[in-house]
């Protein structure tokens, strides 16, 4: 007897253990803010900005004044998502010294010193290099809940989604207002944790106004099975966060928070944290 | 044995051919009448001798596609098709684009051909002619040798085997051969029945006119393979002659096409390159088991290539494919791409043999001249065929990244050629060490953006076109000036370029009768040198040689030596070779060239790398220098400084045979050089490096060394 060859993309891109649901600490502190009626909030800061230690401060005052989820950035010498604020922090902290094992320093600091739940954010060539598997056993290790990857899609993930399965580590994977609905459905179907929605067409900095295509977006991954959908670029201010938090689980912030650590330092970060979650 | 009487004795077809036969007996009779046999038998004997026209039709080497180039003014099924003021004028030009037969029309109440037509284009060219006619009398075969021809038709429909027995003994008599043509199986047998050395399979079905070009495929396997095989209609474009190469014609027939191409040269020359490139792929997959090196479309060469791009950017590269594999299967696109590489960017480009430069090195050195194509590189190549893709996408702007500036400039170029809108993305250092193509670009109307982030060179104006691409992708094509990138970019670029080694291979063929030994080309993203590789993938006796940039020696950090030092990784959307740190940050790479100074190269050169087709070396900024001197002093030529990395490579060839073959053996090796581009951008650069002008002089190339 022969067995159909299914053609579309899921089935042929997704092995079947990636298919399945496993219990995840960040599905779990979604799921926890939807509880309390109010989505999560997800900060970002690249490691190493300006200095290791300094952006171990910041993390951690990250976590302490109200975000639920922490993207610790990897600086990467081609960033081609990222607009010239982070890419500002970023070239920074190589110029100083930064080495992607040190990322890992940032991601325990976070796991013990605070409650938020530590991710890793990261182009994909430093995970290449230091070994998939590798890279996850010792995110794991030292805390970490998974990996949101920028320009890392699904169809060339095999290697990511073995290491993610072996070391029980959560695959944020990218969707945008330009998937295509099979896209969308693969994308989310590969991901756990929560899907990351793109709003706008563009690379990340804040903007004044929040794309109105942020909540199509967000839309259309449930519509393809995403329980947990993330919005980001662009968001600065408490507002964006209630607009945005009206329709997605959760809200991520970037561009602001590295600008304030730029110009304020830790307790800057500490300061726009408590105002974006609406606690001062 | 009955004694044949020469009376012409033909069989009765039931086809347009009868009422043709018997307006051409009426004729034959008034001339018989004119001039009588003796008379033209005289003539003949007094005419030089016939030239060898199977030898001109099997061409120099197996894998050559040869031309009968005919001179017709009007036929039965199309009528009149041009006029042709001067048939020795045509004639001359199919010469010049390499037909190996030119075939002249003497009937003259369908096709209006005369044998004064015959006579001048005999004068006029030094190649066989073939009379064409409808031969049903031993007068007409004297008459043809009496006028200068070495070859006549013979109809096999239109004969009973006694008579084309005995056409083709008188025809061979008199030292000329015949085109014994065929339309079905049975006249197959009959032809090879008689012994014919070349046999022509027209697909014309004689009853309903119509073409069935597969038909020559059908009858294929039936055919003596021992005798030159000859495709009959429906040769109007590339795609018939691929097709009627594949099935294994040693040459096509072909005049409505030349009549009514605008270049009939040029057309020839085309036929004989698609036909020639054809053939060769049938080769290799007749004794490779089936593994073609050509055959690579993405979106991964072994292990390396594929899409390692963001999401938001997947939708335009997917859309991007499927305009792509379309447009390479519709006849039209193909024809603008040639009509545009033809008469806008001057292709096909020459192959010159560098005599001087040859001895200095001490093996035949052959230049493919990219440098003279519009614009100055290969370049312009891959933008107009990207630029057609953007048009079929409804895409009006256009945005790119130079190094060197010649993708720049050619981008601009296209985009003003199309009234589209460009923006070009150039690391600042590169803006400055090119200025001259800063202002080309300018002066075309694009908008040139100095890139000032990371190490300011091509890698970051990359980066910055995808960022831009990112946030406009509904209207804007990101037109990748390399056969990098993310999948169908590498595939696609590479099919534009294409061409160069088709040509290369072709002219090879022609001027030496032989495959090169080598050919060599410069590597940075690896463009020029995909192109012209993939002519040559198949041959298995000809070397590949890319070489990379070696900067100031592999020895110290300052190269873009990329496959030779570099590993795998992810880079601009493709795995392959990068140099990198241990932690996967890029090593910002260094070149004298501003065209080679990337640090990854295009996936299919990694592969090629890997599977050891090609073989990659390293050349410094000094031996880049003293070839790009040799050059201009031997030849007069002045090479982009890129170029000179595979002249340099090619003296390294020629030291290397000299060890090892001794000088007498290696100056009878060739290396066909992939000439990428002219150097008028580099004459500061280089008047620098050899102290021409002192270190102030020319303070806009301040940072070049």
């Amino acid at each position: 007897m022969t067995v159909e060859q299914p053609a579309d993309l899921v089935s042929r891109i997704l092995p079947a253990e990636v298919l399945t649901p496993r219990d995840s600490r960040l599905s779990a502190r979604i799921a926890q803010c939807r509880a309390e009626g109010r989505p999560a909030l997800v900060g970002y800061l690249p490691a190493g900005y300006p200095t290791l230690e300094e952006s171990i401060d910041a993390a951690v005052a990250l976590g302490n004044n109200g975000a639920d989820v922490i993207e610790i950035g990897i600086p990467y010498s081609d960033p081609v998502m990222d607009g010239s604020v982070i890419q500002h922090a970023t070239t920074t902290a190589l110029a100083n010294g930064f080495r992607v094992a040190q990322v890992f320093e940032v991601i325990e600091a976070i796991a013990t010193r605070t409650d938020a739940v530590p991710i890793v954010m990261t182009y994909w060539n430093p995970v290449m290099q230091r070994g998939v598997d590798r890279f996850a056993r010792e995110l794991a290790q030292a805390g970490g809940a998974g990996i949101i990857t920028p320009d890392l899609i699904p169809d060339e993930a095999a290697e990511w989604f073995e290491a993610s399965v072996r070391h029980g580590l959560d695959r944020i994977f990218l969707v945008a207002p330009s998937s295509s609905r099979e896209r969308m459905e693969l994308t989310v179907k590969a991901s756990s944790g929560f899907v990351y929605a793109v709003s706008v067409m563009g690379v990340t900095g804040a903007r004044d106004v929040v794309s109105s295509a942020a909540e199509s977006v967000v839309e259309r991954a449930r519509a393809a099975g995403a329980e947990n959908v993330c919005v980001g670029l662009g968001v600065s201010r408490r507002e964006h966060v209630e607009e945005l938090g009206a329709y997605a689980d959760g809200v991520i912030v970037g561009t602001a928070l590295v600008k304030a650590l730029g110009e304020g330092g830790p307790a800057a970060v500490g300061k726009l944290t408590a105002e974006l979650a609406g606690r001062s | 044995m009955t004694q044949y009487t020469g009376a012409g004795r033909a069989e009765t077809t039931g086809t347009v051919l009868d009422a043709i036969i018997a307006g051409v007996r009426e004729d034959l009779a008034a001339r018989q009448e004119l001039i009588p046999l003796e008379e033209i038998k005289a003539a003949a004997a007094a005419a030089p001798a016939a030239l060898d026209a199977v030898s001109a039709l099997r061409g120099t080497h197996p894998d050559s596609l040869e031309v009968i180039a005919e001179v017709k003014r009007s036929s039965p099924s199309k009528g009149a098709l041009a006029p042709i003021a001067d048939p020795a004028l045509l004639a001359a030009a199919y010469e010049r684009g390499g037909a190996a037969v030119i075939s002249v029309l003497t009937e003259a109440r369908r096709f209006n051909g005369s044998l004064e037509d015959l006579d001048a284009v005999r004068a006029a060219v030094g190649i066989p002619v073939l009379r064409k006619d409808f031969t049903v009398d031993d007068y007409q075969i004297w008459e043809a040798r009496a006028h200068g021809a070495d070859l006549v038709l013979l109809i096999v429909a239109a004969l009973d085997d006694e008579t084309l027995r005995h056409f083709l003994e008188l025809t061979r008599s008199l030292g000329m051969e015949a085109l014994v043509e065929t339309h079905t199986d049975e006249e197959v047998e009959r032809a090879r029945a008689v012994g014919a050395k070349i046999v022509g399979v027209n697909t014309r079905n004689l009853k309903t006119l119509e073409v069935d070009p597969d038909l020559f495929g059908r009858l294929a396997e039936k055919l003596p393979h021992d005798a030159v095989l000859v495709a009959e209609s429906g040769v109007s474009s590339g795609e018939q002659v691929e097709l009627y190469a594949r099935h294994g014609a040693d040459a096509v027939l072909t005049g409505e096409a030349l009549v009514r191409a605008g270049d009939p040269t040029g057309t020839v020359t085309a036929f004989r390159t698609v036909g020639a490139s054809a053939r060769a792929a049938a080769r290799a997959e007749r004794t490779t088991g089936g593994h073609r090196w050509s055959e690579a479309p993405g979106p991964y060469f072994g292990e390396f290539g594929g899409r390692w791009m963001p999401e938001s950017l997947i939708a335009a590269l997917d859309q991007l494919e499927e305009t792509f594999e379309k447009a390479k299967a519709d006849v039209e696109f193909q024809q603008e791409f040639q009509r545009l590489s033809r008469d806008y960017a001057n292709r096909p480009s020459l192959l010159t043999e560098a005599e001087r430069f040859s001895e200095a090195v001490g093996c035949r050195v052959l230049l493919k001249r990219e440098d003279l194509n519009h614009t100055g590189s290969h370049k312009i190549n891959n933008v107009l065929g990207q630029a057609l893709m953007a048009k079929r996408m409804g895409k009006h702007r256009l945005i790119a990244e130079t190094g060197a500036g010649q993708h720049g400039v050619a981008t601009a170029t296209v985009a003003a050629l199309m009234g589209m809108e460009c923006v070009v993305y150039m690391g600042e250092e590169d803006t400055q060490r090119q200025a001259l193509n800063v202002a080309r670009m300018e002066l075309l109307g694009a908008t040139v953006v100095p890139v000032k982030n990371g190490s300011r060179t091509l890698k970051d104006a990359i980066n910055e076109a995808l960022r831009d691409w990112v946030a406009s992708v509904d209207t804007t094509h990101y037109l990748l000036g390399t056969a990098a990138g993310a999948h169908p970019f590498p595939a696609m670029v590479r099919w534009f370029h294409q061409q160069i080694g088709d040509e290369a291979r072709a002219q090879c063929l022609a001027q030496l009768g032989r495959l090169p030994d080598a050919v060599a080309a410069c590597v940075g993203g690896g463009s020029n040198a995909i192109g012209i590789f993939h002519g040559f993938l198949d041959d298995e006796s000809v070397e590949l040689w890319g070489f990379e940039a070696g900067g100031d020696g592999l020895d110290t950090p300052r190269h873009a030596a990329t496959i030779s030092l570099g590993r795998p990784g992810v880079m601009h959307g493709a795995r392959t070779y990068l140099m990198q740190d241990e932690d996967g940050q890029t090593i910002e790479s260094h070149s004298i060239s501003a065209g080679l100074d990337y640090p990854a190269v295009g996936p299919e050169h990694a592969h090629l790398s890997a599977a050891g087709r090609a073989t990659y070396e390293a050349v410094t900024d000094s031996e880049a220098m003293d070839a790009f001197r040799l050059l201009c002093r031997t030849e007069g030529i002045i090479p982009a400084i890129e170029s000179s990395h595979a002249l340099a490579g090619a003296v390294k060839l020629g030291r290397r045979w000299r060890d090892e073959l001794g000088e007498e053996a290696a100056a009878e090796k060739v290396v066909v050089v992939s000439l990428s581009g002219r150097g008028d951008k580099d004459v500061a650069t280089a008047a620098k490096w050899f102290g021409m002008v002192s270190e102030n002089h020319d303070e806009m190339d301040e940072e070049a060394q």
